[in-house]
């Protein structure tokens, strides 16, 4: 090493040049390769817009790397009414709002409460009774299928076809309203960086725990209250096994599902079929580019506490 | 403000105490009340219920009847039931390792403080934020057996066109490369966060050392993240157990081919297709058993590579 040192200290410019240039060399070749990787990771999002603008006989008749001739937006119109049933696409985007807002709207409010209680309220049993909750995360939701269909086939629900609540939207979002493992996580970590002295102070002014909450801890915590909206949207709306479980009409379809049945229905119609998945995309591609800071913040955080 | 005197005596006898109050553990429960519920009927209470649920027989229209491990035993009879699970451990074995190793030469090469970086960045994320129903179209359309981009090009280096997805040697590993094009990002992000979370002299002292490029990865990189290695291969392992977007929305709607049957699909066919809900819910404690298993035996290995800082 000292050697490299004292030639570096030493050597004349010229022998410095070829390694920079080496050096610079190396950073645009790299440079390149990350945009052509990003390039080929867009791949697909291009073949699906090119795709949902070209004419059925573009798409089987003409090379494939060839542009739509003109942009034919009427595979938009077509997929949207290519429902029976007075139904259209815009019926599961509706569906498919309204669950994502009303889940989101759930684990923000349950979630921060039961983060608030595990992160400032001593109490006996805190530990433990965590501990079951972040198990609960290593368990594929999948596993609890079956019982949590046959509960809700149990519950009554006066306005459905049969009585329960299959055939409804409620199983889609009422479980949002009791707490999750990875909301409460989150902000539990967060709550827990908030100095204790606060809450105290506010105690002493004669504040009671819900007022500390809401007033102190709740503003403070708007950027991972941020991220757990970011995420609990994007979990529901792009959720399929669930929707396609309990629903079982064509107005009640979110966007996942209104889709999987445009496949099973219009075999061979890539056109539409691409108009369709590409304006189901639309909200969340929206939403990634206004906050990607938080998306990524959210896996991020989640990975470094693991 | 002044505070009434009693108030502050107080608040401050208890802190003294240290230990929790009644009126503020009734506080802590009522904050808990909706969680709790959750916990007991939608999640850790139904583990048990399953497993109930898998000691019958039961189609929903007749009351349960009480078969003990029958279902057990036929599914490990059932030939479906074993090419589901061989799938989906096929599934988890290549592409688990696939998406950490490629995650972190991308997270290696993205984290790099060039202009542009950031949109370059958001080109490897995007495909996470996308529902697998959604992409899944456009990837049945690359697939397409008869006129699918993939085939179009194979045809134009002059190989034979394959039928992909209907292909019981190719099914799978189109599912795989798929899936791994989607999930890439959040070991990226992992990694990334982890990279970063590296102190700069770490490095200036493998250099001082003489270490090379390679030699400051083996040596001061790899160690140091394997934490976000760690974290990233369970959540991979987990998820890898429940694919099914992919395979029902790729495969033609409920009849893939033998070899995208995975566990979860097999689950969604037997208990909500043709209501053999003891059935499924026997599947489903297999599935928990598995992956409770691995995940395990995966945190026993922690001790011996993960290091913490």
């Amino acid at each position: 090493m000292s050697a490299r040192v004292a030639s570096l200290a030493t050597a004349p410019t010229r022998r410095r040049a070829p390694a920079q240039m080496l050096r610079a060399v190396r950073r645009w070749l790299l440079y390149a390769a990350l945009i052509v990787g990003g390039l080929i990771m867009m791949g697909p999002f291009f073949w699906m817009i090119i795709t949902s603008l070209k004419t059925r006989a573009e798409v089987f008749g003409t090379a494939p790397l060839s542009l739509p001739t003109g942009a034919h937006f009427e595979n938009y119109a077509t997929m949207w009414n290519a429902f029976p049933q007075g139904v259209t696409f815009g019926t599961f985007f509706g569906n498919s709002l309204r669950l994502a807002l009303l889940c989101t709207a759930g684990q923000l409010v349950t979630s921060s409460m039961a983060a608030y209680a595990f992160a400032v309220i001593p109490f006996r049993g805190r530990g433990p009774l965590f501990g079951v909750l972040l198990a609960t995360l290593i368990i594929p939701f999948q596993v609890v299928l079956v019982p949590n269909f046959i509960l809700f086939r149990t519950l009554p629900h006066p306005f459905s076809e049969s009585g329960n609540w299959i055939g409804t939207q409620e199983p889609l979002w009422v479980g949002a309203w009791l707490g999750g493992a990875f909301g409460t996580f989150l902000l539990r970590q967060f709550f827990m960086t908030v100095p204790k002295d606060l809450a105290d102070a506010a105690r002493v002014d004669g504040a009671n725990p819900w007022q500390i909450f809401t007033r102190l801890y709740l503003p403070l915590a708007r950027p991972a209250l941020a991220t757990l909206a970011i995420f609990t949207f994007m979990w529901t709306w792009n959720d399929l096994l669930s929707p396609l479980i309990y629903l079982s009409n064509l107005d009640q379809y979110t966007t996942t599902v209104g889709l999987a049945f445009f496949k099973g229905q219009y075999i061979g119609k890539w056109p539409e079929m691409m108009a369709g998945a590409l304006v189901s995309l639309l909200p969340m591609i929206a939403l990634f580019v206004v906050a990607q800071k938080y998306f990524v913040r959210g896996i991020a955080l989640s990975g470094l506490k693991g | 403000m002044t505070q009434p005197a009693h108030r502050v005596a107080r608040a401050q006898a208890q802190r003294r105490r240290g230990g929790p109050v009644a009126s503020e553990t009734r506080w802590a429960w009522l904050f808990l009340a909706p969680t709790l519920i959750g916990l007991a009927i939608l999640s850790a209470g139904p583990i048990m219920a399953t497993l109930a649920i898998s000691l019958t027989n039961w189609d929903l229209l007749t009351a349960p009847k009480w078969v003990g491990p029958d279902n057990f035993t036929k599914l490990l009879n059932d030939g479906r039931f074993i090419v589901a699970v061989r799938n989906t451990l096929f599934y988890t074995v290549i592409s688990v390792p696939l998406g950490l190793v490629l995650g972190l030469g991308l997270a290696l090469a993205l984290n790099q403080r060039i202009r542009g970086i950031a949109w370059i960045r958001t080109a490897y994320f995007l495909p996470l934020v996308t529902s697998a129903t959604a992409v899944g179209l456009v990837w049945a359309w690359i697939y397409a057996p008869s006129d699918g981009i993939l085939n179009q090009l194979l045809r134009v280096i002059g190989a034979p066109p394959q039928k992909w997805i209907s292909d019981p040697f190719w099914a799978m590993p189109a599912i795989i490369l798929m899936s791994t094009w989607q999930g890439l990002g959040t070991g990226v992000i992992i990694f990334l966060a982890g990279l970063q979370g590296v102190p700069q002299e770490y490095y200036d002292a493998a250099a001082v050392d003489g270490a090379g490029r390679w030699g400051r990865f083996r040596s001061v990189t790899l160690p140091l993240i394997t934490p976000s290695i760690f974290f990233t291969g369970i959540l991979s392992l987990i998820s890898a157990f429940q694919i099914f977007d992919q395979v029902f929305v790729l495969a033609r709607p409920g009849k893939p081919t033998e070899a995208t049957v995975t566990l979860v699909y097999f689950i969604y066919e037997n208990g909500f297709k043709n209501f053999k809900m003891g059935y499924a819910a026997a599947a489903s404690w297999i599935l928990f058993l598995i992956v409770a298993v691995l995940t395990w035996l995966y945190f026993r290995t922690q001790r011996r590579w993960v290091h913490y800082q």
